[in-house]
């Protein structure tokens, strides 16, 4: 980080507690329009559960639509957090530091948000605990050959094992607010929280290891969890574009481009709304830049091999499929802005060092980014169902109801609501990473030029 | 006295740093400048080991082209080298990109490996005789199709024109980057050598002064020239595996197996590195310079891209096993499950449960031995992992098949009814299987003779960029990072 700015440790306090011991005025009405917008899409779904699943566009042959792709994009969106925390983590990027909590937190919110989805697609959620053997007296067990089994499994699993990262790097930043709240319960509430901590050399120890262990730990259930997604597809062979063997590295890199967007668009936000452009410098959107160049190329590369193939194939009903897809409205057209939005705007835009180093620049190309993503998805899945089948006598496109519209609305609205309210209550840029990062840095002169160092221990 | 320790030497057994880049100057050179016993005997061993493949080359020449079972082994051992000697460089790459110090040591041992692909050049002249052209009836990825009036336009030796086009370039790049990252150690040489080896450094040294001009131009031609040469070997990785490999084989559409190639190149890669890195500081001198740190690092890196080879191989392995389409249960059953099971199972256990299991403990990564034994379970797991794929796909001889079907599409519905009988090895395999390898390893050796295994200026800006001080109560490492 060459535009690095030395702070103090009061600084650094008071400046990442401005937002949890103070309110921002911009925050109240953002927070009541977020409620409004959730309570449409939960009046909405109440709806649809009181009328069942016909209020909303699925109808044969297209009985997977907004719901699922929304459920795709946001698994896709959680894989943000263990990308940047994790493998930084492990990497031990020093520009890490500002960014890994806000990643970590987006995670969480954008899990629940996929889970719902589930629930609201399902139509009868009240059956939904057919998908775990809690209850042997039924005499049967759940299926587990079933992709959807795996499903809930992986992505249980997945939020457990975040929202306990989430937790253990947060516990030296609970004893903070612990030792500044005022009032009569927060100091309890959050002394409860931070579990005793009083920052002795053996508390450090045992959190540095539980956040590598846990890194390392979460890793794979990260991988496992969009891999099951994609097979939720790629094991059919029903449905033309689906079953290829390519589909879960595929959704994998696919969720980290949006990922990563995601988060270069929380830094943006953050340096705009709680002014941390102290903390966020342009070598950190730089950096995040160009690891989207690389992620944007190599899910390029993935997309090119997945249509290469399927045309390679140069079977009828693959090539009909491709054509609906690239040819036919309305799909050329969104086919058209997902290539555009996810990949041919943003990233020659990345390219240039001004952009890379610009919030506003970052957040717009990043905004396009998810745009073209949840198109992506959308592409993957609808066109494949809606096509002409052999032997089918209904085909045609799908119109989404305005119930799944505002439903779908909700889910962002949802996430949104999320990471302000925890921003609220917890530092959204980890205190005590950012005095370590003072801490570690160094300045090496070498002949007449300054080299920025960074100290590591011994191994 | 062998040292874990930074750059530096024992002296009558104390640890003394070199305190300053001359002191590494000279140190390298002069022991670049002397040739060991060590050194000749790998060359002897090396050509006679060429000579026997010579021999198996010869020997398959005899039996001409028309039939691709005899070459089955020769294109085994063509990808092989590709696999493990192309990726090698890939190590320098990819850690001179995310500016890691403990690659400094190692960075010119893995570019070495470039010198090597010039041989998978040689070697992959005859593979264009093998295969017939397009009008021939095989399959390829360039939609070449007799009966359409548009695709029938498609040149008919257009994987020829593609492989060759991308091996060449992938081969050039790799000397290319190899000499720019030699360039100012060309300069030392020509300064402190004599005879030969000043004449062939002044050369190739290009009047490099190291002024900054020169150094930033250096760091920016090194870093397009890496990046095009990864890019360029994912492309041919690609291509291999689909125009010399998955096209042999009717109902064999695996859209990820390019990118499984591909990753299992830069686990090869690395283990290959590894290896090399245990013999230079064994056998070559280099105890000071290669340490614990970079047999720590890359030992994790290993344990990474073998967890990435299972998650390949299993996205793969899923999808056409719980698809039960009947052309994929057929490739399923030829190339893992029949007669070659034993291929596929040395293959999965040695270059991924092996691996995993071992090298899932610090104790293992964090030792000279444990990654080097563990880089030869890669390698020897690579080895079969590539007689299960070549094998078996290079001895179904389908020419002729989409004519007889007359619509393209077609064939790839096929499955694999009449499996053709298991391909074993002959002498002429094994004699080709042993020359490929000695053939690359000599390659190495006598690059290693013109160019310092140990990239000097490197070693020269760690002195610079890495030290130790007191912090506290502790001692902690300093490390600049320059850009």
């Amino acid at each position: 980080m060459q535009d690095h700015v030395q702070l103090s440790q009061t600084k650094i306090n008071d400046d990442l507690l401005a937002g949890v011991l103070g309110m921002p005025k911009w925050w109240l009405p953002t927070v009541v329009f977020l409620v409004l917008v959730i309570f449409t899409g939960l009046g909405a779904y109440g709806y649809e559960l009181n009328k069942g699943l016909g209020v909303s566009g699925l109808n044969r042959p297209v009985f997977w639509g907004f719901y699922i792709t929304n459920f795709v994009f946001w698994i896709g969106i959680s894989h943000a957090g263990i990308m940047i925390s994790a493998i930084l983590r492990l990497t031990q990027a020093e520009w890490r530091r500002p960014v890994t909590r806000a990643a970590e937190v987006m995670t969480i919110f954008a899990l629940m948000a996929a889970l719902s989805n589930i629930m609201f697609h399902v139509g009868r959620p009240w059956r939904l605990f057919w998908v775990y053997p809690y209850d042997f007296s039924r005499g049967i067990f759940m299926n587990i050959r079933s992709p959807f089994v795996w499903d809930p499994s992986a992505v249980m699993t997945y939020l457990i094992g975040s929202s306990l990262f989430v937790y253990v790097a947060l516990i030296p930043d609970i004893a903070v607010v612990r030792d500044k709240a005022t009032g009569r319960f927060a100091p309890k509430i959050y002394g409860v929280l931070c579990l005793g901590w009083r920052g002795t050399p053996r508390q450090w120890r045992l959190q540095a290891i539980a956040g590598i262990l846990l890194s390392a730990l979460v890793l794979p259930v990260f991988v496992s969890v969009h891999s099951i997604v994609s097979w939720d597809f790629a094991v059919a062979i029903g449905v033309e574009g689906w079953h290829s063997t390519i589909f879960a590295p595929y959704f994998i890199i696919g969720a980290i481009h949006s990922g990563v967007s995601a988060v270069a668009m929380i830094m943006a936000l953050a340096v705009w709304l709680w002014k941390l452009d102290k903390y966020l410098r342009p070598d950190h959107f730089d950096a995040i830049g160009r690891l989207l160049i690389v992620v944007a190329l190599t899910w390029f590369f993935f997309f090119f091999v997945e249509w290469i193939f399927a045309l390679y194939t140069l079977e009828g009903p693959e090539l009909a499929l491709r054509e609906f897809q690239v040819f036919q409205a309305p799909n050329k057209w969104l086919f058209l802005a997902f290539l555009l939005t996810a990949f041919f705007i943003p990233v020659p835009m990345w390219m240039f060092k001004r952009v890379r180093r610009s919030p506003m620049l970052m957040f717009l190309s990043t905004i396009l980014v998810n745009v073209g993503m949840w198109l992506e998805r959308f592409l993957i899945i609808i066109p494949g169902l809606a096509r002409r089948q052999p032997l089918s006598f209904d085909w045609g496109t799908y119109n989404p109801s305005i119930i799944e519209i505002l439903i779908v609305l909700e889910t962002f609205a949802f996430v949104a609501l999320g990471m302000l309210l925890f921003a609220k209550f917890f530092p959204i840029i980890p205190i005590f990473d950012m005095k370590e990062g003072m801490e570690v840095r160094e300045e090496i002169k070498i002949g007449r030029r300054v080299v920025p160092a960074s100290i590591r221990e011994t191994p | 006295m062998a040292s874990h320790t930074d750059n530096g030497e024992y002296v009558e057994g104390m640890y003394v740093p070199f305190t300053s880049p001359s002191e590494v100057v000279n140190d390298l050179v002069n022991n670049h400048a002397k040739v060991s016993d060590m050194w000749l005997r790998g060359v002897v061993a090396a050509s006679i080991l060429l000579v026997l493949g010579i021999i198996g080359f010869v020997m398959n020449v005899v039996e001409g082209v028309s039939d691709r079972a005899v070459w089955a082994y020769y294109a085994l051992m063509f990808s092989f080298i590709l696999t493990t000697a192309s990726a090698a460089p890939m190590v320098a790459i990819a850690t001179r990109m995310a500016n890691a110090h403990w690659r400094r040591p190692i960075s010119r041992v893995a570019e070495l490996w470039s010198a090597a692909g010039l041989f998978s050049l040689l070697l992959f002249i005859p593979m264009l005789w093998i295969l017939p052209p397009l009008n021939d009836g095989r399959r390829s990825l360039w939609f070449y199709d007799v009966n359409d009036a548009f695709f029938s336009r498609v040149p008919i030796y257009s994987p020829h024109i593609w492989m060759s086009a991308a091996i060449l370039a992938l081969v050039a790049l790799g000397v290319v980057l190899l000499w720019l990252s030699a360039m100012p150690d060309l300069a030392l040489m020509r300064e402190h050598s004599t005879g030969w080896r000043q004449k062939w450094a002044a050369r190739l040294s290009k009047g490099w002064i190291g002024s900054t001009g020169q150094w930033n131009m250096l760091h920016h031609r090194m870093g397009i020239v890496g990046a095009f040469y990864f890019m360029m070997l994912v492309f041919v990785h690609f291509l291999v595996s689909t125009d010399f490999l998955m096209v042999l084989v009717p109902g064999w559409i695996d859209s990820l197996y390019p990118l499984t190639h591909a990753a299992n190149s830069l686990q090869a890669g690395v283990a290959t590195v590894i290896l090399t890195m245990f013999f230079l500081r064994k056998f070559g001198g280099y105890e000071d310079y290669i340490t614990l740190d970079q047999f720590w690092a890359l030992s994790k890196l290993l344990f990474a891209l073998s967890l990435l080879w299972f998650w390949f191989w299993f996205s793969s392995f899923n999808v056409f096993w719980y698809g039960k389409k009947p052309s994929e249960q057929a490739v399923l059953g030829y190339l893992m499950t029949g007669a070659y099971q034993p291929a596929f199972m040395a293959g999965f256990v040695l270059s991924f449960l092996t691996p995993m299991w071992f090298m899932m403990w610090n104790r293992v990564r964090k030792s000279f031995w444990g990654p080097a034994v563990m880089s030869v379970s890669v390698l020897v797991g690579t080895f079969f992992d590539k007689l299960r794929y070549y094998v078996p796909a290079w001895s179904v001889n389908d020419v002729g098949i989409v004519q007889k079907i007359g619509e393209p599409g077609a064939a790839h519905e096929l499955a694999l009814d009449n499996l053709p009988k298991v391909n074993m090895p002959g002498v002429a395999d094994v004699f080709i299987v042993l020359g490929v390898i000695g053939g690359a390893v000599l390659f190495y050796l006598l690059a290693s003779r013109l160019i310092p295994p140990i990239n000097i200026w490197e070693q020269k800006e760690l002195v610079l960029y890495k030290f130790h001080k007191a912090y506290h109560r502790t001692e902690v490492m300093v490390l600049g990072k320059p850009r």
